[in-house]
């Protein structure tokens, strides 16, 4: 299964309740150590005053005709130390989160560096090559196929949340992130590395990480092979509210071996079919806001039919219309409030920095094998294979 | 605080010397032990008032720092626009105005009813100069030429792609000074009224002339650390 | 001190006016009187309060499972695709809103803008405050009543704009506004526009509260009161008015840009043309760390009072508590970069981790001494009580959950997590609402003239109590494991935790249920409460209960210290019901 799993072997209670796994990096294995020494300075004080409190509710409980004892109402020696102790307390945690941040924040110079960009509502990460992965996978999946093979059930039932981009990243690697925002501000966190850095639309930002070794039960599910694969995956969340889809601006990291690491991405940095470019594209950058089987998402759906798709009329928002051809879908792309839908908000950003010609001309090679008809509007004969499977509805 | 040296001490007509309202007829609120308590209770709440005023525009001075550093040359491009004569001349307004506004507060306390009059006027007139000599001769000219804030820069000749930045805390920074202007001189004008009507401030009763003024300076205040933020500092 | 020998003349309280319900309601919409002010302010912010509480409930309803797309194989083979997990959806409509989503999204923002500038940021001051200052100074009334009623209204109005905002659909900006999120999005300018000015207004009326309280305080103590002499109460009091002087000026002007950037597009907040979206942050924060300040300091005022007079104990260490009043409002202005961690540079990260140190010193100060105050007391265990040692209890734990957030490394994961809402919910509601909670019951009996029944105020407190650790505890956990704020989905692992949290959410509605019908029949069927029914020494237990118009009938004389319980029998007490120990000591 090719979720990020939490459980680990050999954990203390409290990492597990309070963690749920062990860090991914040293640094955030130092970050837990501060967290934790903090939490039981704090349980120890939290717990001495509260006996002290309820003991002497207690004890000191009003009873009719008793007067309350006389004592002081200060103690010079008493708040001098309660003073003192807890700002030196206060001062070590001061000085060793300051550590822990500056672990989080500086990279060694030899650090691969990734470029994150994120926008309304996906993460991009582009490697040294130029290269930017095209997977996908489920956050959240499950599925009682054990239960239906053994006869406890006969429904077979199906249970995800959406699919993210996956980004790989090898093993035992010094990273650094640098970090833009097209639009809104953002955040990047990965969990497992405690660490995370608002991603901003007016300059860089970004913060460093160092991969862990793979250990032998790390392993994920390679939707090529269908098989279990040596690798890790943990989760990347957006942690700056930026909008409707906010709680589902997600991706994977994916640690992997290092020749895996390297396959991968000359094999993403290879020119492919313009079809599966814009296949894999749309997976990982649009799919979060159109549809391919006819139902109304954020954006317009790109399966064909019911007046939507390659090559039918778009009912503007302004009442008027215009054909959906390549130099439409080219706008949408690149200028995308110039003609807004009919039902539809402006809402979709400009990809201009993002997509080079071959990755728009891919997208509109995709959308036109997703449809049923010609630039001009005209039935298409072609045996169009994926506008079958995918697309809801006929035209 | 009542004093009775210079003091006017001709008696007022009989319909407004015998007027509720008159100073020597008013009295102060039944939670105020003295009246001195009432008095210096209202002016330090005027103090605290003009301190939130100051934090007011502390935030544009502070937006005006930040861009000022980051954009250099878009700032003194900015200031290159304005005309420094005609806002040293509405600096020279507004400080004739604040001595008169202080002069009229001077007047009440000494029973000088005429002389208020003719100093809550003078001051008034300065604040329709100030606002004059703004809008016909810096703001109309400069939206006419497309230096407009925010949305409204048009302007095609600017060299610096920041300088709308500047154009806007221009607008924020004066537009907001121009509406308390208007708010002081309405509160002026609202003494001016009731001095007029009714005689209302004297020796034992000028707390509302004086709290005007204090406005009235701080407005004045205002305009002094705009004026060379905006119109000096190259 | 004055005894019970002053007959009670009918008509005479506060509450009784003129026969007629046109007369009344004219008497009220234009008293100056601060007592009924502070009633109308009491009964505007519980109704706010619970306007929030129901935005919270969908909130947590919403949240009770992820959205989830699930796929089931029928027997005839076909694949059959439905969409579970989104609760809020049929309120889609009525919102006109694009999606469940942004319904969530829509409702989170309300409730966090109605409680923060609609419920917390007046609650304490403006009700219990605004009755409680004047008397307990001695004065018969604050020093500008007419500008009290001036800020009522302001008040009024504000809220108005903001219900007028949620009327037309609400906005999605978070109670942040953002930018530049909150200058960009919903093409309906209106609403946002709406919510930014209520909070504008409101602020306005924060201001003038301030000022008359600080005036107040300065010029209006009774004779032989100095300020040491005072209730902590007026400390309390006193130090929240000169944050709200100070500080609400510049979330002014803050939000008057954020119009005129979302208007005319000035540029200030607008990476395009220059501008910077993190200075918005940093004029943000510059009010609104000291507004937390603002929320907690007159809970912190209250639990003073109770614990000193159901110990029947002098508070011990009153001068440190004063001071360190004054101290965490001082301090509070120096640490807002806090809220803005990852989104600063190192150097300024650093400042503001140890600044915000600082500002835990003066607060873990004064729980000490609210503990210290109990021992060799005479401790009765009612209402008021209760609530203020579940305030130490869940105060304490708001605090100590800071501990982490101030420190950088560990701030950098916990940032935007469940674990900051955590936080804050331990400190604003275990912290300012339980305060709250108990100076109300405190209270009630002086305010209303009117006992209520204290067996259900103590269910109500219990399961209060209860509900509101099931509630946010868990989020500690949902935090530090990975749940980021302001999300409508999450992945499965964490639905345990917050179907736990929502169903805390209900028995926390009950518990309020439950203190609502008490005080509702205490209103109406409710014992007469006597002057003095819990034995305090502060002066508005000299008075009535319920109070005369002008509170006093003679100028009250101060002729011991507030918190004198070793040698004072209070004011309407029979000696013999309220021993006092033999030997008291010196000081």
């Amino acid at each position: 299964m090719n979720t990020p799993t939490l459980a680990s072997a050999n954990m203390s209670f409290f990492q597990k309740i309070i963690f749920g796994d062990h860090a991914a990096s040293e640094a955030g294995a130092w970050t837990d150590g501060l967290f934790m020494m903090i939490t039981w300075f704090s349980i120890v004080c939290f717990v001495i005053l509260m006996t002290l409190m309820v003991y002497w509710v207690i004890k000191y409980r009003r009873r009719p005709g008793v007067a309350a004892q006389p004592s002081p109402n200060h103690n010079l020696h008493l708040e001098i130390l309660w003073t003192v102790v807890p700002s030196a307390s206060m001062l070590v945690m001061f000085v060793l989160g300051f550590k822990g941040y500056a672990m989080k924040m500086v990279s060694p110079d030899s650090a691969m560096e990734l470029k994150v960009d994120a926008w309304k509502w996906a993460w991009k990460v582009t490697y040294p090559n130029g290269a930017s992965s095209p997977e996908v996978s489920f956050l959240s999946y499950s599925d009682n196929m054990a239960q239906l093979e053994s006869g406890e059930t006969d429904t077979y039932i199906k249970s995800t949340g959406l699919e993210y981009p996956v980004f790989y990243v090898p093993e035992n690697t010094s990273i650094k992130l640098r970090m833009h925002s097209q639009d809104v501000i953002h955040s990047f966190w990965i969990p497992e590395f405690r660490t995370k850095m608002d991603v901003i639309p007016n300059r860089y930002t970004g913060f460093g990480f160092h991969t862990p070794k793979l250990r032998s039960s790390d392993t994920y599910l390679d939707s090529a092979s269908m098989t279990q694969a040596p690798g890790r995956d943990m989760w990347i969340f957006c942690a700056e509210y930026c909008g409707d889809e906010h709680s589902r601006m997600a991706a994977t990291l994916r640690i992997v071996p290092q020749d895996v690491f390297d396959a991968k991405i000359k094999d993403w940095g290879t020119p492919k079919d313009p079809i599966e470019l814009g296949k894999s594209l749309y997976n990982t950058m649009c799919k979060i806001c159109h549809s391919i089987d006819g139902s109304p998402l954020i954006g317009p759906t790109w399966a064909s039919g019911n007046g939507f798709g390659f090559g039918y009329e778009a009912a503007l928002a302004d009442g008027s219309s215009a054909m959906r051809d390549d130099n439409y879908m080219r706008e949408s792309i690149l200028d995308p409030n110039t003609k807004v839908v009919a039902g539809f908000t402006p809402s979709m950003p400009s990809f201009q920095a993002q997509l080079s010609e071959t990755d728009i001309n891919g997208l509109i090679e995709y959308m036109k094998s997703l449809s049923d008809r010609n630039s001009d509007g005209s039935k298409n004969d072609k045996n169009n294979q994926q506008a079958d499977d995918t697309a809801g509805s006929d035209g | 605080m009542q004093t009775t040296l210079d003091a006017d001490t001709t008696p007022a007509p009989a319909h407004i010397a015998n007027h509720p309202t008159h100073w020597r007829n008013r009295g102060f609120a039944a939670h105020w032990r003295t009246r001195d308590d009432d008095f210096d209770a209202s002016k330090f709440g005027m103090w605290l008032f003009l301190t939130t005023e100051v934090l007011l525009f502390a935030g544009i001075f502070c937006a005006y720092a930040v861009f000022r550093m980051l954009y250099p040359e878009a700032w003194a491009n900015g200031s290159h626009h304005l005309d420094w004569r005609f806002g040293a001349l509405n600096t020279v307004v507004l400080l004739i105005s604040s001595w008169t506004a202080a002069s009229a507060v001077r007047c009440a306390q000494l029973n000088k009813q005429k002389w208020l009059k003719i100093n809550l006027i003078i001051t008034l007139i300065c604040a329709a100069a100030f606002l004059f000599i703004k809008f016909k001769f810096e703001y109309i000219p400069k939206l006419s030429e497309g230096k407009g804030p925010g949305a409204f820069f048009t302007y095609a000749f600017a060299e610096d792609p920041y300088e709308v930045l500047w154009w806007s805390l221009y607008y924020m920074g004066t537009g907001l000074h121009a509406l308390h202007v208007v708010i002081g001189a309405s509160l002026l004008g609202w003494v001016l009224y009731r001095s007029w009507k009714y005689q209302a401030y004297g020796p034992s009763e000028y707390l509302m002339v004086e709290n005007s003024a204090l406005y009235w300076h701080l407005v004045d205040l205002v305009w002094i650390f705009l004026f060379p933020l905006l119109y000096l500092i190259h | 001190m004055t005894t019970n020998d002053h007959a009670h003349h009918e008509g005479e309280s506060y509450f009784d006016g003129p026969p007629g319900i046109l007369a009344k309601v004219w008497q009220w919409m234009s008293t100056v009187d601060h007592k009924k002010i502070g009633v109308m302010y009491l009964v505007a912010v519980l109704f706010m309060f619970f306007l929030g509480g129901v935005s919270a409930l969908a909130v947590r309803f919403e949240l009770l499972d992820p959205v989830r797309t699930v796929e089931t194989l029928n027997e005839a083979g076909e694949l059959v695709q439905h969409t579970t997990g989104q609760r809020l959806a049929p309120l889609i409509d009525i919102m006109s809103a694009q999606n469940a989503n942004e319904v969530y999204n829509r409702i989170f923002t309300l409730h966090g803008a109605l409680m923060v500038f609609m419920f917390i940021i007046p609650s304490i001051p403006a009700s219990l405050g605004n009755f409680f200052l004047p008397i307990m100074l001695g004065a018969k009334d604050v020093a500008f009543p007419r500008l009290n009623l001036l800020s009522w209204y302001i008040y009024v109005i504000g809220c108005l704009f903001g219900v007028l905002s949620i009327l037309m659909g609400g906005v999605d900006t978070g109670w942040t506004f953002y930018t530049p999120y909150s200058t960009t999005t919903d093409a309906d300018h209106w609403r946002v526009i709406l919510m930014i000015l209520a909070a504008f207004i409101l602020g306005f009326s924060s201001i003038l509260t301030g000022m008359n309280f600080v005036v107040t305080v300065h010029k209006l103590r009774a004779p032989g009161m100095g300020w040491f002499d005072m209730p902590l109460f007026i400390w309390g009091i006193y130090a929240t008015a000169v944050i709200q002087v100070l500080a609400t000026p510049v979330v002014g002007i803050t939000l008057l840009l954020l119009i005129f950037e979302r208007v005319m597009h000035i540029g200030i907040f607008d990476p395009s043309m220059g501008g910077d979206p993190v200075l918005y942050q940093h004029f943000f924060w510059f009010y609104s760390h000291p507004v937390v300040y603002v929320m907690i300091l007159p809970g912190m005022a209250i639990i003073s009072e109770v614990i000193s007079v159901h110990s029947r104990k002098h508070i011990f260490g009153y001068r440190a508590i004063a001071f360190s009043s004054l101290g965490i409002a001082g301090v509070s202005f120096l640490v807002w970069g806090h809220h803005i961690f990852t989104a600063m540079g190192e150097l300024a990260a650093v400042l503001f981790s140890g600044l915000t140190f600082l500002v835990a010193i003066p607060t873990a100060i004064k729980v000490f001494n609210w503990i210290a105050t109990l021992y060799k007391g005479s401790i009765a265990i009612n209402t008021p009580m209760l609530y203020a040692l579940v305030f130490l209890f869940t105060f304490s734990i708001g605090g100590l959950t800071g501990l982490p957030l101030a420190t950088l490394a560990t701030d950098i994961h916990l940032h935007d997590t469940y674990y900051v809402v955590a936080h804050f919910h331990y400190t604003m509601m275990g912290g300012t609402v339980m305060a709250f909670m108990a100076g109300l019951h405190h209270w009630w009996p002086k305010m209303f003239g009117k006992m209520y029944n204290e067996k259900t105020a103590m269910l109500g407190c219990i399961i209060v109590f209860l509900g509101f650790n099931l509630t946010f505890f868990t989020q500690f956990f949902l935090g530090t494991q990975g749940m980021p704020r302001r999300y409508a989905n999450y992945v499965d692992e964490f639905q345990t935790l917050h179907i736990i949290s929502t169903y805390g959410s209900w028995l926390l509605l009950l518990g309020f249920l439950i203190h609502l019908g008490t005080f509702i029949a205490s209103l109406v069927a409710g014992e007469k409460a006597p002057a003095n029914p819990w034995g305090g020494l502060t002066l508005e237990w000299e008075t009535e209960s319920p109070p005369i118009e002008h509170n006093f009938h003679h100028e009250p004389v101060v002729t011991h210290g507030p918190y004198d319980f070793e040698t004072t029998v209070p004011p309407h007490w029979d000696p013999k019901d309220f021993p006092l120990p033999e030997n008291p000591s010196s000081h």
